[in-house]
C-alpha cells in the first residue's frame, strides 16, 4: 500500500531562489527541480548592499556556462530568467534594544538573561539603590524599543517596598514614549496579585508575559521573540528549519549560527512517533562583533590568534570588520574572522547553557551564518571542536549556502519537509565526524580502530592531542575506542564503538581537555594553535 | 560598462539627501524649537542643563485657576508666581510623580544652563522631550564611519592633501572656528591642540582606536569642567586603519572649501549647508579599493574576474580594476566600492 505523495506548490519553471539577507552579507541559492527532486544548482554570497537579483543572475550565468542542458531544463538558459523565479526570502535585522527593569538585581538578572537570548540587546535597570535621574534617562533613550518590567510572583520581601517606585518610573517612561511596548512579567502580570495595580495609567502597548523562571524561561522568550522581529525573521526561520532537518534526518540536530549582528543556537531532538522537539535562542551578545565591544571581547579573540598580535592593531582591524564586514577577507583577514567566530561561539554556548539542561548533545552539529563564509570546511570543523566542548560522537555539517533559514520560511510543514528531504545531501556540506572524549588521564594512551571500506586503521590516542583520520565525504566507518580508564563519551566507558560519517575534515578525534585549556605562555599557545590550524587549513601559508 | 558588472560591486552613497541629525535631549534639557520649525546653523535649539539634579515639587493646580490640566510626564514646570516663592525652586521638566502621590512630582532641573545652537541648516523633524531632537538637513551630506565629540559647524578648510597627516605643530590659532580636513590620519595630541586653538572640527580618513580613546577621555574631562566649552568634533570618513580620503570625496571637499559645513556626531556625517546643485560626481565605473593588499587604489572597473584564489587559500569573487593606464589587477569584490 502506498501513501499519496505530498503536494509541493510548483514554482516558476521548476526553480526558485532562496535568499538569506543578513546585516553584513546576502546569500543567494538557486534551487531547481531535476529528475523529480529539488537540487541545489548554485549558491553565492555578496556584501549586503549588492542587489540580490544581480547575484542570482551571476549564478544563472555560471550554471548556463557549466551545464547548458540543466539550465535549459530549469528554464534558466536565458539572461534575466531569474527575475521571474519565486523567492524564499528571510531577513536578519540588527537586534533592537530592550530595557529590563526590576526592583532588585535578583529579579532583574533572570529577566535580562531571557531577554538576551530572545534576540534583544539588553540594558538592565535596577531600582534598588539607583538614582532616579539616570533611571529616567535610560528609559527615555530613543534607542530603547521596549521595556520589560518584572517582579517575583508573589513579590519577595526585598522588592515589595520598591514596587511602587518601579511602577512610577515605568508608567512615566510609557507616557513619555507612547511608541514603547511595555512587557509586564511575573508578579506584575498576575491579576489580583501584589504587583497588580502598580501601573494604573499605562500608555502605549502593554503585553502580559510569564515570569523568567516559568518553563525554564522558554514562554517568556517566545513572547519577547515575537515582539522583536517580523515574520520573515531569519533567525526564527533557521530554528524552524532545524526542527524540519531533524525530522528528515531522524536524528537530533544542533545548529549554531554566527552572524555580524547576532547568533542563534537551535537544538532539535527527534524521537520516533514524537517528531522533533525544538529549543532555540537568539543571542546578540554572541555576534561576531557585539555592539558593546569591550576589552574582554578583544582578549577573547586575540587568544585564538596563532600569530603574534599587536593588540591595538587587532582592535583597529576588528573595527574595520564591523564597518565593512565583507572587506579584507583573505589572508590574515580570514584568520581574524575565524578567531572572532570562535570567541563568538564560546559566548553563544555560555549564554545558552540552559538549552542543554538534562539532554545529550544532538548527533549532528551544523555551522551556519556569514561568519564562516570564507573559511575552508575543515577549519570550520576545527573551530566547532575548539569552542563547543561537549563529550560525545557527532557528525559535523556546514550550511555552506545559507539555505537552511530560507527553507524555514516555507509555511506548510509538509512542503518544507519534502524540500529539505530532497536537499538533504546538498544543503549541508559534510565536514566529517568529531569524537570528543572527556576525562582522559595524561600518560594513559588509548587506542582507536577505524573500520571503513578499506583496511582497518589503528591509531594510538595520546591525551592532549588532535588525531585526524582520512575519511572522505560519503564514506562511513565504525570506530572502536579503547582506554585504560573510563572516559566520558556521553556515557562513561572504557570501550566504545560508534558509526561515523566522512567529510572534508575526515574523522577528528579530539583528545584535548574539556573544557579546552590553552597554555598561559603566549608563544606556546600560538605555536599550538598554529599547529592545529595548519592541519585543517590547506594552503594557509599560500 | 556592463550594468551587471556594476551591480555586482557594493555601492556607497556619496551624497545623501535628507539626512536626519540627532541631538541629545536628556530629561531636564529644554527644547527651544518645535517640530516643523526651520533652523539655521547657529540658531539656539536646546537649553542644556549642565548640573542636572532632581527636585521634588508640588504641582497642585491653584484653586480657581482657568487652566486646570493634569501634569504630564516630560512637560515643563515653573514655580508659581508668589511673594512667598522658595528661592531654591527652579523650573524644569516633570519626570514622574512620587509613588502613590499625584500632586508631588520629581523635577529634572539645574542651575547652570547653556544654550546649544544648531550645527546645521534644516527642518526640525522631531522633538521628543527627555530623549532627542532631530533636524533634517537641508543640504547634502557625506556619511562617515565614526565620530566623537559634539556636533559643530564652521567653514571648511583643507589643511593637508588627502594622503597627508596633520602634526600638532601645524595647527595654530589662525584655524580657529574652522572645520579642518586633515588627510589620512591624525593623533590625539593633534586633536587636543586643534580644540585648544579653537578649531571646531576635524575631518580625517582614519582614526585609530587608541587615538579615539585618548581623545574621548580628554573630551570627557573638558565637558566636566566648570565652564561650558565650544563644540568640537572629529569625523573619520573611512574607519580605523590608515588610508587616504577617497578621490571623489576629496573632489567635493576641494570644491566646497571655504563654505560652511556641519560636522555631525550622530550620525557621523559632514553636511554641506551651502552646496551648489552641480557637485562633481565620479563616473559610474569608478571604483575604490577599501581593503586588502590594494587598499587605497582607485580606477575603473573593467569586468568581473569570477572566483579567484587569494592569500590563505581563500576563494573570493573578483573583478578587474584598471588604474592610471596600468594593466588591470584582480580585486576581491568585497574589497571594492563604487560611488552612487
Amino acid at each position: 500500500m502506498t501513501e499519496p505523495a505530498t503536494e509541493v506548490r510548483p514554482t516558476s519553471e521548476g526553480a526558485f531562489l532562496a535568499i538569506d539577507h543578513g546585516t553584513a552579507t546576502v546569500a543567494v541559492a538557486l534551487v531547481g527541480r531535476v529528475a523529480g527532486a529539488w537540487r541545489l544548482l548554485g549558491a553565492a554570497q555578496a556584501p549586503a548592499g549588492v542587489d540580490e537579483s544581480s547575484v542570482a543572475e551571476r549564478l544563472r550565468g555560471r550554471l548556463a556556462d557549466a551545464d547548458p542542458e540543466l539550465a535549459a531544463a530549469a528554464g534558466l538558459a536565458d539572461p534575466g530568467s531569474t527575475a521571474d523565479l519565486a523567492r524564499l526570502r528571510c531577513t536578519t535585522e540588527r537586534p533592537p534594544e530592550i530595557a529590563v527593569v526590576a526592583a532588585t538585581r535578583r529579579v532583574a538578572g533572570p529577566l535580562a538573561d531571557v531577554a538576551a537570548t530572545a534576540g534583544w540587546r539588553v540594558r538592565q535597570v535596577v531600582i534598588d539603590g539607583a538614582e532616579i535621574l539616570p533611571v529616567a534617562t535610560a528609559l527615555a533613550d530613543p534607542r530603547i524599543g521596549a521595556i520589560l518590567a518584572g517582579a517575583s510572583d508573589p513579590p519577595g520581601a526585598d522588592e515589595r517596598s520598591l514596587l511602587a517606585e518601579l511602577g512610577a518610573v515605568v508608567t512615566a517612561a510609557a507616557q513619555r514614549r507612547p511608541d514603547l511596548v511595555t512587557v509586564l512579567s511575573g508578579g506584575l502580570a498576575t491579576p489580583g496579585g501584589r504587583g497588580d495595580g502598580i501601573l494604573p495609567d499605562r500608555a502605549g502597548s502593554t503585553v502580559l508575559a510569564p515570569s523568567a523562571t516559568a518553563g525554564g524561561g522558554a514562554p517568556l522568550r517566545r513572547v519577547l521573540d515575537g515582539l522583536r522581529a517580523g515574520e520573515d525573521d531569519g533567525r526564527r526561520a533557521l530554528a524552524t528549519a532545524t526542527a524540519t532537518l531533524a525530522e528528515v534526518l531522524r536524528r537530533g540536530v544542533e545548529v549554531v549560527e554566527i552572524g555580524q549582528s547576532g547568533a542563534t543556537r537551535a537544538l532539535a531532538t527527534w524521537s520516533p512517533g514524537g517528531g522533533a522537539d525544538l529549543r532555540w535562542a537568539s543571542v546578540p551578545a554572541a555576534a561576531l562583533l557585539p555592539a558593546a565591544f569591550t576589552d574582554a571581547h578583544l582578549d577573547a579573540i586575540t587568544a585564538w590568534l596563532a600569530s603574534a598580535p599587536d593588540r591595538l592593531r587587532v582592535r583597529d582591524r576588528l573595527r574595520e570588520l564591523s564597518i565593512a564586514p565583507w572587506s579584507d577577507a583573505a589572508g590574515d583577514g580570514a584568520l581574524l574572522r575565524l578567531a572572532a567566530a570562535r570567541a563568538a561561539l564560546t559566548r553563544l554556548a555560555a549564554a545558552t547553557r540552559s538549552l542543554d539542561a538534562g539532554r545529550q548533545p544532538p548527533e549532528v552539529l551544523v555551522a551556519s551564518g556569514g561568519a564562516w563564509a570564507i573559511a575552508p570546511g575543515p577549519a570550520v570543523g576545527l573551530a566547532l571542536a575548539d569552542a563547543l566542548r561537549r563529550p560525545g560522537v557527532r557528525a559535523l555539517g556546514w550550511d555552506h549556502a545559507r539555505l537552511l533559514a530560507p527553507l524555514g520560511m516555507i509555511e506548510d510543514p509538509d512542503e518544507r519537509r519534502v524540500v529539505v528531504a530532497d536537499l538533504r545531501d546538498e544543503l549541508l556540506l559534510p565536514l566529517g565526524s568529531l569524537v570528543l572524549p572527556a576525562g582522559l588521564r595524561s600518560g594513559h594512551p588509548g587506542r582507536l580502530t577505524v573500520r571503513g571500506e578499506g583496511e582497518p586503521v589503528e591509531v594510538e590516542l595520546t591525551p592532549g592531542g588532535l588525531e585526524l583520520v582520512d575519511l572522505p565525504p560519503g564514506e562511513r566507518a565504525t570506530v572502536e575506542l579503547t582506554f585504560r580508564d573510563p572516559v566520558d563519551l556521553g556515557v562513561k566507558s572504557r570501550h566504545a564503538a560508534a558509526e561515523v560519517a566522512g567529510g572534508l575534515g575526515g574523522l577528528i578525534v579530539d583528545l584535548r581537555d574539556v573544557p579546552l585549556r590553552l597554555p598561559d605562555q603566549p608563544d606556546r599557545r600560538r605555536d599550538l594553535l598554529a599547529a592545529w590550524q595548519s592541519a585543517f587549513w590547506a594552503g594557509l601559508d599560500a | 560598462m556592463n550594468p551587471e558588472t556594476l551591480a555586482a560591486v557594493p555601492a556607497r552613497t556619496l551624497l545623501e539627501r535628507g539626512l536626519e541629525a540627532r541631538i541629545p535631549l536628556p530629561p531636564g534639557d529644554r527644547p527651544l524649537v518645535v517640530t516643523g520649525a526651520w533652523v539655521d546653523a547657529g540658531d539656539p535649539i536646546v537649553e542644556h542643563v549642565r548640573d542636572r539634579r532632581i527636585a521634588e515639587v508640588d504641582v497642585k493646580v491653584a484653586a480657581g485657576s482657568a487652566a486646570v490640566t493634569a501634569p504630564v510626564v516630560g512637560s515643563r514646570w515653573s514655580p508659581p508666581a508668589s511673594r512667598r516663592r522658595n528661592e531654591t525652586a527652579a523650573d524644569g521638566e516633570l519626570l514622574a510623580p512620587l509613588p502613590g502621590r499625584s500632586d508631588r512630582w520629581r523635577l529634572a532641573t539645574g542651575e547652570h544652563r547653556v544654550q546649544l545652537s544648531s550645527p546645521l541648516r534644516g527642518e526640525v523633524s522631531a522633538v521628543v522631550p527627555g530623549a532627542e531632537l532631530r533636524i533634517r538637513a537641508a543640504g547634502p551630506a557625506i556619511r562617515g564611519a565614526l565620530s566623537a565629540g559634539a556636533s559643530a559647524h564652521g567653514p571648511l578648510e583643507l589643511a593637508t592633501d588627502p594622503f597627508g597627516e596633520l602634526r600638532p605643530g601645524g595647527i595654530d590659532v589662525g584655524r580657529a572656528g574652522s572645520i579642518l580636513v586633515v588627510g589620512s590620519r591624525i593623533d590625539a595630541e593633534a586633536l587636543t591642540r586643534a580644540r585648544a586653538m579653537g578649531v571646531r572640527g576635524i575631518v580625517v580618513a582614519a582614526l585609530p582606536g587608541k587615538e579615539l580613546r585618548d581623545f574621548q577621555a580628554s573630551e570627557r574631562r573638558q565637558r566636566a569642567s566648570l565652564h561650558a566649552v565650544p563644540p568640537f568634533a572629529v569625523l573619520a570618513l573611512e574607519g580605523a586603519v590608515r588610508r587616504p580620503i577617497p578621490g571623489p570625496v576629496t573632489t567635493i571637499l576641494e570644491r566646497l572649501a571655504g563654505t560652511h559645513v556641519a560636522l555631525l556626531v550622530d550620525p557621523p556625517a559632514l553636511v554641506f549647508d551651502e552646496a551648489p546643485d552641480d557637485l562633481p560626481l565620479p563616473d559610474p565605473d569608478w571604483v575604490r579599493v577599501r581593503g586588502g593588499p590594494h587598499a587605497g587604489l582607485e580606477g575603473r572597473i573593467v569586468g568581473l574576474a569570477g572566483p579567484r584564489r587569494y592569500a590563505a587559500n581563500v576563494q573570493l569573487d573578483a573583478a578587474w580594476v584598471a588604474a592610471d593606464g596600468e594593466a588591470p589587477v584582480d580585486v576581491a569584490i568585497g574589497d571594492l566600492e563604487r560611488f552612487a
